[in-house]
């Protein structure tokens, strides 16, 4: 198999993946409450279910939209893209983890406990950060393209 | 020798031929992105996830890590038990001024100086405007704004701008002051007074939002989609009533670039002794203030002469009055303020609305009189309108909601 | 001795300026960061020279109030040398107000920045034919890792007023 046929493989599966999470996410949020299930949890509150959950919803779409030709850079950086997207979304939620993590909380001690600061970080996660290592496969993609770039340039 | 505009180009036109060889330019993945960022259907949920980014960070810095993880503890913890021990002559005038309630168990209820002050200033609005300044010198920097302002073009030529309006605006959104000068990019003085009214009327400060976000968590974004509807509203009507051209909108949308650290920490050090010099006084100053006007009668004496305005008009209770003179010196501590005035929630929406549109902040006021006396005195006649007007359309839509 | 820094918006005036006096004035990526003027000191030579920072404008006719400011400072400093900054891959723009600049008599120093980005667009100006049909001298630089911003000072004591008709005779056409 080539190997321009497994990204679109790839791709596809994970644009259909995301697609999916981000309709989850903003129909658990229109429903209220939220929703885990194994390690995913779907946020429920409108900042991060309702528009982060539109986020994701793009990103898949982009995803989805930049499959059928990824040899050109038009579709292809629709592509990186919704790799940006998902980067966003799971980036603000780590961060926001992070700065949970530190604080000893209301009545505590200042900093948190070794294993409170561990145990922030737990699964379950957020579908975003669920899809954040698949989406960096793009960045491999990214370093190809250059090479390939460079290579015509010297021809 | 003076040439035509033809000659000159003419001119151009043969000197670019000597001088300048394209080379074959192959697309870049950055100009692919960059299309991306400014078509509509791409650009729009792209623009939307940069704010959700926005916004989120923000929360988690400031409000998280920094004000509910440190500072109340440091300040209501550490600092308001001691400094109510340590100062002399509990009771007494000085005391109330300087470190307010001696029995008050949190910052915000004591009112003093040096104890709400203090807070406010360093507990809540310093992470703020760190945090604020930072990512808006990394979208400055790295060259999102304009690309902002392509795709908000048609939204804001309906209220007689164009995109790149977002620009004041949202400097605005950090401050004022730099906002109210960054509108001399607009063309026309049309243009310009719309722009310097909306903002100084609509606009919240980081400042503002920063304790926003922390005293009325669950009531901000009414407060919010009121000042964003208002910006809307009062922009299309002061589009259709003044006379004026409001030009097309024409810009060079510049390529991403990397943004650099240096010039970051510049940026962002430029605005925290900004806050030391000009933010951190005014902050203390306007608490002792309305301190020493609480002292002398004269907020209940104007609390009641206003009483019918506000109770019947605006439907606030007339002890929002204290805050509102506060907000003249720095609208964050009038928020501070008006968080433990015991209201509704419909109340606190429409007071910290109020304290939002009602008066710019001296700073902004200042900055307003060096672009000119005669637009000031334009913008506020039309804030006086606005004022009255809005605010009773709030009461009457509360009314409709049955909650005022 | 007086030294302008004028040219388009979001060319670097800015960060030319910064690089210069040592000052701190705001550096962006976008067009009108400048809104006001600010001046500092440079050493030109062993010698203090005052040098301005100028709102980005496209010509001397000006259409905002930032160009007015750019427009005015020009105006108001008759006996300056100015340092145009021109970006290096739309020179056309540039030097339409590089001429308007010139056809006043001021004497010009041309800084084709943002060179590098020009050479990623596989875009090449002829620098030494530039300066040939100007008769000013003409310098590329990247103001943001202070490429060439040397020899653009040492050239400032170079820059004399030229004659329109100079340049028209340089460029090898007949008006």
């Amino acid at each position: 198999m080539s190997e321009r046929s497994i990204a679109d493989i790839y791709f596809s599966v994970l644009g259909l993946i995301t697609t999916a999470f981000g309709i989850a996410d903003i129909l658990v949020t229109a429903g209220g409450g939220s929703f885990a299930f194994g390690i995913l949890e779907v946020p429920g509150d409108l900042f991060r279910g309702g528009w982060g959950g539109f986020i994701v919803l793009s990103a898949g779409l982009f995803y989805l939209s930049g499959i059928r030709n990824i040899e050109d850079i038009h579709p292809f950086s629709k592509i990186v893209m919704g790799s940006i997207l998902i980067w966003i979304i799971a980036g603000c939620d780590i961060f926001a983890m992070i700065t949970e993590s530190i604080p000893g909380g209301e009545n505590g001690p200042w900093f948190n406990t070794f294993d409170g600061f561990i145990g922030t970080y737990a699964p379950p996660y957020a579908p975003a950060v669920l899809l954040l290592p698949f989406s960096l496969v793009v960045v491999y993609y990214i370093y190809k393209k250059k090479q390939d770039n460079m290579s015509e340039n010297w021809e | 020798m003076k040439l035509t505009v033809d000659q000159r180009w003419d001119l151009i036109d043969k000197i670019a031929k000597q001088t300048v060889t394209f080379g074959e330019y192959k697309h870049t993945l950055k100009d692919a992105i960059g299309e991306l960022t400014v078509k509509p259907l791409t650009g729009i949920p792209i623009a939307i996830a940069v704010m959700y980014a926005f916004w989120s960070v923000f929360g988690s810095f400031a409000g998280t890590l920094f004000t509910d993880g440190f500072m109340v503890k440091l300040f209501d913890g550490r600092f308001l038990p001691w400094i109510q021990d340590i100062f002399p002559g509990a009771g007494g005038w000085l005391y109330y001024i300087i470190v307010g309630n001696p029995l008050a168990d949190n910052s915000f209820e004591a009112f003093g100086m040096l104890t709400s002050g203090l807070f406010v200033a360093i507990g809540i609005v310093l992470p703020a405007i760190f945090i604020f300044y930072l990512m808006l010198a990394l979208l400055e920097d790295i060259g999102y704004m304009p690309r902002l302002a392509v795709l908000i073009d048609t939204v804001l030529h309906r209220i007689g701008l164009h995109g790149y309006a977002i620009v004041p605006t949202i400097l605005s959104l950090g401050c004022n002051v730099p906002g109210v000068a960054a509108t001399r990019i607009l063309e026309t003085r049309k243009q310009r007074f719309i722009m310097m009214t909306l903002l100084a009327i609509f606009i919240p400060c980081g400042a503002q939002i920063g304790i926003m976000e922390k005293v009325i968590p669950d009531t901000m974004g009414w407060v919010l989609l009121y000042l964003i509807g208002g910006y809307f509203l009062f922009g299309y009507i002061l589009n259709k009533i003044i006379p004026g051209r409001s030009p097309e909108f024409l810009i060079d949308v510049p390529p991403y670039r990397k943004p650099m650290i240096s010039n970051l920490r510049k940026k962002v050090w430029v605005r925290i002794a900004g806050f030391f010099k000009v933010a951190l006084p005014f902050v203390l100053l306007g608490c002792g203030i309305v301190n020493v006007l609480y002292l002398t009668g004269f907020i209940d004496w104007i609390g009641n002469v206003l009483s019918p305005v506000f109770v019947s008009w605006f439907g606030v209770p007339e002890a929002t009055v204290g805050p509102l003179i506060a907000a003249f010196l720095r609208k964050d501590l009038a928020v501070a303020q008006l968080s433990v005035i015991e209201m509704t929630p419909y109340q606190m929406i429409t007071s910290v609305v109020l304290v939002s549109i009602y008066f710019p902040c001296v700073a902004t006021f200042a900055m307003m009189i060096k672009e000119g006396a005669k637009e000031l005195l334009g913008a506020l006649a039309v804030l006086f309108a606005v004022v009255f007007l809005y605010g009773g359309l709030i009461h009457l839509i509360g009314i409709l909601l049955g909650v005022a | 001795m007086n030294v302008l820094l004028m040219g388009h918006p979001n060319v670097g005036k800015s960060v030319f300026f910064n690089r210069l006096t040592g000052a701190n004035v705001t550096e962006s990526n976008y067009p009108g960061t400048t809104v006001d003027f600010t001046k500092g000191w440079m050493k030109i030579d062993g010698e203090d020279a005052e040098l301005v920072d100028v709102p980005g404008t496209f010509s001397l006719d000006p259409k905002d109030k930032a160009e007015e400011v750019a427009v005015a400072m020009l105006h108001e400093n008759k006996d300056a040398k100015v340092i145009c900054v021109i970006d290096a891959s739309k020179i056309e723009r540039g030097v339409y107000l590089a001429l308007e600049i010139l056809e006043e008599g001021y004497p010009m120093v041309i800084a084709l920045n943002m060179w590098d980005a020009a050479v990623d667009k596989n875009i090449l100006v002829d620098v030494n034919n530039l300066q040939r049909i100007l008769g000013v001298p003409v310098v590329p630089t990247v103001a943001i890792s202070g490429e060439g911003i040397r020899e653009l000072t040492s050239k400032l004591k170079e820059a004399k007023p030229v004659e329109i008709n100079d340049i028209i005779k340089n460029a090898g056409c007949l008006t």
